[in-house]
């Protein structure tokens, strides 16, 4: 739940601050790095961080004011409808924090393993 | 082991990034694209937003802009640089993304944008000089002071606009092929013009009818191609003296067979590019103020071509429409006068084949000497790809488009080259300028005296009661039917040298019928002592319009918006009784067939969107067409030109028999009435398998309709199936995916009136509010009353917002 907080709140404020899409990949990177323990936390934490704020900030533009907009991209791309598209938004986010988090997490223990950090 | 599968996972980590980072074929780069801060989903309504103050570099006072409820922007400004400024600032605002696509497809540099697919046209684009006469142009008009300070200061409002833009409010068009503006400047402007020089004028009938000539002979071509069709209602009228001393042309050409254009397609703009425009004196007003209307009817694109605008400085106060990317009024009206456009359509191209002396295309002969050619070379950037160099040579004949590969018998190579009015180097933007400017009838047609390319009818009304109408242009002096084969380029037989004066162009004013008319027929009768060319659209709309005007006492807006949306087909007027009669008699036909005659019978012309007959008779004219002149026009395995309409008419209603009629690939005898009845039946059998039992399906506003496609032709992002009635040769000049671009009407009294709309919005953005609400509209032939501004007082109209555009250092 913390670790699913942290990532959240971390990927939100970068992405407002600068709009480069793939803060959803580096943090959950650096984050699977810096757990220490549980390799399902690192990927459940980051994938659904990064999930809820991808899904739910789409919902929320398609909310406001994104009506039109929406409905022609689900048009464009043959999604279905609207929800349909916040979700496939919501899951290509949670694949990228989730194979990366794992990235982090294997990198860590690869390191561990080798050089013997702890 | 793991440290194996640690890489694994960070190439399968990296394998994601650069997929969802770029774009694979023409799916977006779905990382970026999806990306709920930046991508799509920021390109909602909430960028219509209106704001009450905004602080805009590069302004040298503040500018008050007013908007109404369709989001046209009246700018009120205290000098002409920041209203030129204001312009650009906010067309940029809506319409970045077109305005800077259509200037890299009229500069060759989509490749840049799409990659390697786009190479050819690339090229093509390059050696037909469209760069090459910007760059002319923009010289030309950065020498005329008043044309630079207007194009600069246009510019900068671009370029202000875009240094605001963040990855979340780049329009959309950008996320979905992942690239970015860049700086905008005047000669990106000087693209435009020639893009839509190069749509006006760019058709061109040479090389079909050099191949018709050589395959059927001299006599086929003046009797099929003539330069005045039968029934021609000319836009000046027949009878009008010509009170000047013509200049002479040189001996005409002589007849010559170029070599290897027989393999050649042609990749031309639509021969529907055209437009009605009309003007009417006080007397024949129901208000006793003149009136002019006009209705440019062009390819219908969203975003829209057009871009409504009011621009206010102390010494101008001017509406109408603009293009996104060029300053200034294109077609609208001011204080005092009111101005409408038409398409020309008289021959300003020809085509030149040149002789080389050797492969590398460096020298080619002329009067007798080998001349060195101006190589130009271009370089052609590709996305993802190394940039190619492109080299062609520019001769005195223009630049070479189309390269032989026959030899002559010497084995020098040919080439064909193009010369067209719109390479030489002129100054339009000084003569919109001043027309935004002139207050009467003097002024106004002086200030046409820059203007030379695309040729243009300039219908004109003003308050002080004034009407005329002017074929204008820059064209060459040339003899009869000139310009209308491909010629020798080898000496100064057929070079352009002179050109028709101005004042001695087709020009008509005040005259007593009370009104003037154009709809791109040829401007006149025999009689008028210079030839401008041949290829011009039919008599029909043109007449009908004159038929019309003829008839009507106290217009009024109504009449006018009636006259637009007319959906008379005179063709059909003309044809249809004489076809149906050829069916007389028949009893082979069954029930369905029957029906189909019926209503064809009951007809009344008028192709309204819910009538069945309408698209039945296009296509049984269009069979019959095909029926006469297919087996002769497939000349080296493509179909060329057809005679106009009016000429398959006059053969058909005076000829009962023909040898055009026979198909010379058949056995059998084919005569007048046997290719009526079969074109009658194959058309109801091929609509029967394409639309199904006769019925709705089959009403014109349904199996045609009009769709109104994104410039990207991107499903989802345009309007089709639009239901519209309308055709060729009818004054609604509404097609599938051609017509009215624009309708205007403006009444010239104490304070003018005005109405208009064109199909689409002034938002470019897909996601917004304004991108296409008039598109419902325009199909029900519905107007939009203009706001025609004083000053930007906004405090009596609830329907107007006010944002003060603020200079900040």
């Amino acid at each position: 739940m913390i670790s699913m907080l942290t990532t959240l709140v971390l990927v939100f404020i970068l992405q407002l601050l600068f709009y480069y899409w793939w803060w959803i990949i580096l943090i959950p990177l650096l984050l699977g790095f810096l757990e220490k323990d549980s390799v399902s936390r690192a990927v459940l934490g980051n994938g659904l961080g990064v999930f809820l704020l991808w899904f739910g900030m789409s919902l929320y533009q398609w909310n406001k004011g994104g009506e039109i907009i929406v409905t022609r991209v689900v048009e464009v791309m043959g999604v279905g409808n609207g929800f349909v598209l916040a979700l496939v938004t919501g899951i290509i986010g949670l694949l990228l924090a989730a194979v990366a988090a794992y990235a982090g997490f294997s990198l860590r223990k690869t390191l561990i393993k080798e050089y013997q950090i702890s | 082991m793991r440290t194996i599968k640690t890489i694994g996972v960070f190439v399968l980590l990296g394998i994601l990034f650069f997929t969802l980072n770029n774009s694979q074929g023409s799916i977006p780069p779905l990382g970026k694209f999806l990306n709920p801060f930046s991508g799509f989903w920021q390109n909602g309504t909430h960028l219509d937003d209106l704001v009450e103050v905004i602080d805009v570099k590069g302004l040298r006072q503040e500018v008050k802009v007013v908007w109404d409820e369709r989001q046209v922007p009246h700018i009120f400004a205290e000098n002409s640089y920041d209203a030129y400024f204001a312009q650009g600032y906010l067309t940029a605002r809506h319409r970045l993304w077109q305005m800077e696509f259509q200037t890299h497809v009229a500069a060759g540099r989509v490749s840049e944008i799409i990659g390697p697919k786009a190479i050819d046209f690339d090229k093509l684009q390059r050696r037909r000089g469209l760069l090459m006469a910007a760059e002319a142009a923009n010289n030309k008009m950065n020498e005329d002071p008043n044309s630079q300070l207007i194009l600069q200061a246009y510019a900068n409002g671009v370029n202000t606009w875009i240094e605001g833009l963040t990855p979340a409010t780049l329009p959309l068009e950008y996320k979905l092929l992942n690239y970015e503006p860049e700086v905008w400047s005047t000669l990106k402007t000087a693209l435009l013009l020639k893009f839509m020089a190069w749509d006006l004028t760019g058709r061109n009938s040479e090389m079909d009818l050099s191949v018709i000539r050589e395959s059927l002979g001299e006599e086929f071509v003046e009797r099929f191609y003539p330069v005045h069709t039968p029934r021609l209602d000319p836009i000046i009228p027949a009878g009008k003296p010509w009170r000047f001393d013509p200049l002479i042309p040189d001996a005409p050409s002589p007849v010559f067979e170029p070599q290897f254009i027989r393999d050649l397609r042609r990749d031309e703009p639509d021969r529907d590019n055209g437009s009605n425009n009309w003007a009417v004196a006080g007397k024949k007003t129901a208000s006793g103020f003149p009136i002019l209307a006009n209705d440019p009817h062009l390819g219908l694109k969203l975003p829209s071509i057009w871009y409504e605008i009011q621009l206010h400085t102390p010494e101008m106060n001017v509406y109408g429409v603009s293009l996104p990317g060029a300053p200034a009024v294109i077609i609208g009206f001011n204080e005092n006068i009111a101005w409408g456009l038409t398409n020309a359509g008289s021959d300003v191209m020809d085509w030149f084949e040149i002789e080389f002396r050797d492969r590398s295309y460096s020298e080619y002969w002329y009067a007798g000497d080998w001349i060195k050619a101006d190589m130009r070379i271009e370089e052609i950037l590709v996305r993802g790809e190394e940039a190619r160099i492109d080299s062609f040579p520019v001769t005195r004949f223009g630049p070479l488009v189309h390269y032989g590969e026959a030899k002559l018998d010497n084995d020098h190579p040919v080439g064909l080259a193009m010369r067209w009015s719109a390479h030489d180097p002129s100054n339009e933007m000084g003569a919109i300028r001043s027309m935004n400017l002139a207050s009467n009838k003097e002024e106004f047609f002086a200030a046409l005296e820059t203007f030379d390319a695309p040729g243009q009818n300039f219908a004109f009304a003003s308050r002080d009661g004034d009407i005329a109408i002017r074929h204008h242009g820059k064209y060459p002096l040339r003899g009869e039917d000139e310009g209308k084969f491909v010629r020798a380029g080898r000496d100064t037989t057929g070079e352009w040298r002179q050109w028709i004066p101005r004042d001695q162009l087709p020009y008509i004013s005040n005259p007593w019928s009370g009104y003037v008319s154009s709809a791109n027929q040829n401007p006149t009768a025999k009689g008028y002592p210079y030839y401008l060319g041949w290829d011009y659209d039919d008599y029909e709309r043109g007449s009908r319009i004159n038929d019309r005007l003829r008839e009507m006492r106290k217009i009024d807006f109504y009449d006018m918006q009636q006259l637009h949306t007319d959906n008379f087909n005179k063709q059909a007027q003309l044809m249809l009784p004489f076809m149906i009669k050829q069916l007389e008699g028949d009893t082979t036909s069954s029930d369905e067939e029957q029906q189909i005659l019926m209503d064809l019978k009951k007809w009344n012309y008028v192709s309204d969107p819910d009538e069945k007959a309408a698209w039945v008779y296009k296509q049984w004219w269009l069979h019959l067409e095909q029926a006469i002149w297919e087996d002769e026009l497939t000349l080296y395995g493509e179909l060329r030109e057809l005679p106009a309409r009016s000429v398959t008419a006059e053969l058909l209603l005076s000829n009962k028999r023909s040898e055009y009629y026979d198909d010379g690939r058949t056995p059998e005898l084919e005569d007048r009435r046997g290719i009526i009845r079969n074109a009658f039946y194959q058309t109801s059998s091929d609509l029967l398998s394409e639309l199904g039992p006769y019925g709705d399906k089959w009403a014109i506003g349904r199996a045609r309709g009009t769709d109104i496609n994104h410039l990207l032709s991107v499903k989802g992002l345009g309007r089709t199936g639009l239901f519209t009635g309308g055709g060729s040769g009818i004054v609604n000049a509404t097609k599938k995916t051609h017509g009215p671009s624009w309708r205007m009407i403006v009444e010239l009294g104490d304070s003018i009136k005005a109405q208009g709309i064109f199909p689409g919005g002034q938002s470019g953005n897909p996601g917004s509010l304004y991108y296409d609400y008039a598109v419902d509209s325009w199909v029900r032939g519905e107007y939009y009353n203009i706001h025609f501004l004083h000053s930007p007082e906004v405090s009596n109209n609830s329907k107007l917002f006010l944002t003060s555009l603020r200079n900040y250092q």
